[in-house]
C-alpha cells in the first residue's frame, strides 16, 4: 500500500513523487468532511457563521429530541415544528434549515417531494460534549483523552506513527493551555482568573497522565525522543503557567486581603459553623485592637505631599521564582526577640501576670504584653504563650487587671 | 475586691466591644450610667445627643506602636487617597486649628470634594469623585470621620479625638499648608455613592 506512488492524506508529499490522490483517498477525505460538516452544524447559526446565544443550542438540542422519539420512520418539518412550540416558530425554521444544510438533517430518501427527514448523530454527540465542556472546562475530556490516548499507544498493534501522532496531539494541548493561562496570569484581571479556577486546581493528574503516555511512548519508540522532549517542554510550560497563576491569585488575596476570592456564602458558613477556638484564630496575628487603621499625621502629611502627582498603578515585575520565596519572607524582628529573652532572664518560662506587675506602670505593663504577643506571633522566634482561664482583679494591683497565663521558650528550637 | 462586681462588669463588657468594634455609640435613649473606667464619652453638639465612648489608651501603648515593633495593622485599601480625603476632612471640619480638634464643625460635600481636588491634584471627574467616595465609606466604617451619606455632610469621628498633643502639632502644619476651602458652599450636588 506504501509503495503504490500515491500521496497520502497527512503526509507531506515528497518531492518528486506524482500527485494523484486515487479514489479511496478520495472517498475518505469526504466521509471526514461529511463528519465534520454534521458536527459543526449545531455551532453554525447561519452558513459560514458561528453560533453565538446560548438559546440556539436549546432550539437544536430539542430538533434532536423530537427526532429520537419518532423512531426509524423519521419526521416531517411540521412535526418537528410542533414537537418544539416551546421555542418561536421561526426559531425552529431557521435553526431547521441551518442543519439542514449542514447534512445534520437529511431527507429519509434522496428523492423530490421526500418530506420525511432523518438526524445524524454525530452534531448531538458534538452538542453533549459542548455541554460538559461548559459545564467543567474541559477538564473531564482531557483526562479522558489522555486515558484513551494511553491506551492507544499502549496498544501492542500500535506502530511508532501512531505513538508520533499521539505525542503530537498532547504537546498541541498543553501548549494550548499553558499559553492561555500564562497571557491570563500575566494581564487580567483577579475576577477572570478567579472563573478559569478550575484550569488551575487539581491538575496534578493531568500531568501525571501526560508523563504516563510520555514514558509508554519513549519506552517503546526510542526514536521518538524529539517529539518526547516537545511533549516534555509543553508540560513543564503548563505547570508554569499555573504556578505563575496561582502565586497571582494567592498574592492579590494576600495584599488587599480580598476576602472575595471565596463566596460569600462560604464565609458565612465559616461564621456559622465554626467553633469558638476556630473564630478566635482569624485574630491570632492581632497584637492590638482589629477594628480600624491608625492614622499618623506624618503619614497624612506625606500622603498630601506627594498628591499632586498623577498616579500611576505599577505592576510588579516578574522575579525569579526561586529567589522570590526568600526575599518576601518576614524580617525577624530582634527587637521584640531582645525584650523578651531579657524578661524571661534564664529561666525557660514566666508567668505573664507576674512579669506584668512588675512593669512600673500600665502604659509599660500594655508595652511588656505587646512585646510577648509579637514574639509569639512570630514564627521565627522561639516563644510560646499559653493563656489560662479567668479573670483576677486586684484593686491596688497595677493593672488591677490580669489574666494568668504562661510566656515559654522552646529549648529544643533555639 | 471592694467595687461592686456589677460596674466592674460593664466597664469589661464596654472594653471588649470596644476592642471588637471601635468607639462605642451611645444613643440618647440608653439610661445614664457610670462611665466604665479608663474610657472618654464625647457628646455630639446638635440636637441628635449622640454620644460616643473611646478607650482612653496611651499614646505610647496603642496601635501607633505596630510598627515600633514591626506587626502588621489592619490593611487599608488606598492608603494615600484615603489618608488625603482625612486630611481633606480634617481642614474643612477643624474650623480653629487652635482649638481642640473634637467635636469640630460639619462641611458639606461639596466644600469637601473641592479641598480633596486641590490636595489630590487633576483628574478626571469621574475618578475624582470615586476615590472620593470610597475614601469617605473608608473612614466613615473606621470611625475616623461621620459621613451622613443622604444628607451630604461630613464631620470629625470620634476617633479624631484620640490624636495626641504631638499629633495635633504637626496635623496643624499639614492644616496650614491645604489651602483654604472656598467660602460659599459651591453648587456642586453632594456626593452620592451608587446604590448598593
Amino acid at each position: 500500500m506504501a509503495d503504490d506512488g500515491r500521496a497520502r492524506p497527512g503526509q507531506p508529499v515528497q518531492p518528486g513523487q506524482p500527485v494523484q490522490p486515487g479514489l479511496d483517498d478520495l472517498a475518505g477525505e469526504a466521509a471526514v468532511l461529511r463528519v465534520y460538516r454534521q458536527a459543526f452544524a449545531v455551532l453554525a447559526r447561519e452558513a459560514e457563521k458561528m453560533i453565538l446565544t446560548p438559546q440556539l443550542l436549546d432550539v437544536d438540542e430539542a430538533i434532536f429530541t423530537a427526532f429520537a422519539a419518532s423512531g426509524s420512520d423519521g419526521l416531517t418539518e411540521e412535526q418537528v415544528r410542533n414537537a418544539c412550540r416551546r421555542f418561536p416558530e421561526a426559531t425552529v425554521a431557521r435553526r431547521f434549515e441551518v442543519l439542514k444544510g449542514y447534512g445534520a438533517i437529511s431527507k429519509v430518501f434522496e428523492r423530490p417531494n421526500e418530506r420525511y427527514y432523518r438526524a445524524a448523530f454525530a452534531p448531538y454527540i458534538m452538542l453533549l460534549f459542548l455541554r460538559r465542556i461548559a459545564e467543567r472546562g474541559g477538564q473531564s475530556e482531557l483526562h479522558e483523552l489522555l486515558s484513551l490516548e494511553h491506551r492507544s499507544v499502549s496498544a501492542p498493534a500500535a506502530i511508532a506513527e501512531d505513538g508520533r501522532a499521539s505525542a503530537g496531539r498532547l504537546t498541541q494541548v498543553f501548549r494550548l493551555i499553558a499559553n492561555e493561562l500564562s497571557i491570563m496570569s500575566l494581564s487580567a484581571d483577579v475576577a477572570q482568573l478567579r472563573e478559569n479556577a478550575q484550569l488551575l486546581w487539581g491538575n496534578e493528574a493531568l500531568i501525571t497522565r501526560a508523563e504516563r503516555v510520555h514514558a509508554t511512548v519513549l519506552h517503546r519508540w526510542p526514536v521518538l525522543d524529539r517529539e518526547c522532549q516537545w511533549l516534555r517542554a509543553g508540560l513543564v510550560a503548563y505547570r508554569d503557567a499555573i504556578d505563575a497563576a496561582a502565586a497571582r491569585l494567592i498574592e492579590r488575596a494576600g495584599t488587599t486581603r480580598a476576602l472575595g476570592l471565596l463566596p460569600a456564602e462560604e464565609w458565612r458558613t465559616f461564621a456559622r459553623t465554626a467553633g469558638t477556638e476556630e473564630l478566635a484564630a482569624v485574630l491570632d496575628t492581632f497584637a492590638f485592637d482589629a477594628p480600624a487603621p491608625w492614622f499618623d499625621p506624618q503619614a497624612m502629611t506625606e500622603a498630601v505631599e506627594s498628591g499632586g502627582q498623577p498616579e500611576v498603578t505599577r505592576t510588579p515585575p516578574p522575579r525569579p521564582a526561586a529567589e522570590g520565596a526568600e526575599a518576601a519572607g518576614p524580617v525577624p524582628d530582634d527587637q521584640a526577640g531582645a525584650t523578651v529573652a531579657e524578661l524571661l532572664g534564664r529561666s525557660r518560662s514566666a508567668d505573664v501576670a507576674a512579669l506584668l506587675r512588675a512593669a512600673p506602670d500600665w502604659a509599660g505593663a500594655r508595652r511588656i504584653l505587646a512585646q510577648l504577643t509579637a514574639a509569639d506571633c512570630d514564627p521565627a522566634l522561639p516563644y510560646s504563650l499559653t493563656w489560662a482561664d479567668g479573670l483576677v482583679v486586684t484593686e491596688e494591683g497595677s493593672p488591677s487587671w490580669v489574666t494568668h497565663g504562661r510566656f515559654e521558650r522552646h529549648e529544643d528550637a533555639s | 475586691m471592694t467595687r461592686d462586681s456589677g460596674a466592674a462588669e460593664d466597664t469589661a463588657l464596654a472594653w471588649a466591644r470596644a476592642r471588637s468594634s471601635g468607639p462605642l455609640r451611645v444613643s440618647p435613649g440608653t439610661p445614664a450610667r457610670r462611665l466604665p473606667a479608663g474610657m472618654l464619652k464625647l457628646t455630639e453638639p446638635g440636637d441628635a445627643g449622640v454620644s460616643w465612648l473611646v478607650p482612653q489608651v496611651p499614646t505610647d501603648a496603642d496601635a501607633r506602636v505596630l510598627a515600633e515593633i514591626g506587626l502588621p495593622g489592619p490593611l487599608l485599601e488606598q492608603p494615600n487617597d484615603t489618608a488625603r480625603m482625612l486630611a481633606a476632612v480634617l481642614r474643612c471640619c477643624w474650623a480653629d486649628p487652635l482649638g481642640p480638634v473634637w467635636p469640630g464643625v460639619r462641611a458639606g460635600s461639596g466644600t469637601l470634594l473641592a479641598v480633596f481636588g486641590e490636595v489630590t491634584g487633576p483628574r478626571d471627574d469621574a475618578a475624582h469623585r470615586r476615590s472620593a467616595v470610597a475614601a469617605l465609606r473608608r473612614l466613615d466604617q473606621a470611625a475616623w470621620v461621620r459621613w451622613d451619606e443622604p444628607a451630604g455632610t461630613v464631620r470629625l469621628g470620634p476617633r479624631a479625638a484620640l490624636w495626641s498633643g504631638g499629633d495635633l502639632t504637626m496635623l496643624r502644619q499639614l492644616w496650614r499648608s491645604i489651602p483654604a476651602p472656598p467660602a460659599a458652599p459651591s453648587a456642586v450636588p453632594p456626593v452620592r455613592g451608587p446604590r448598593r
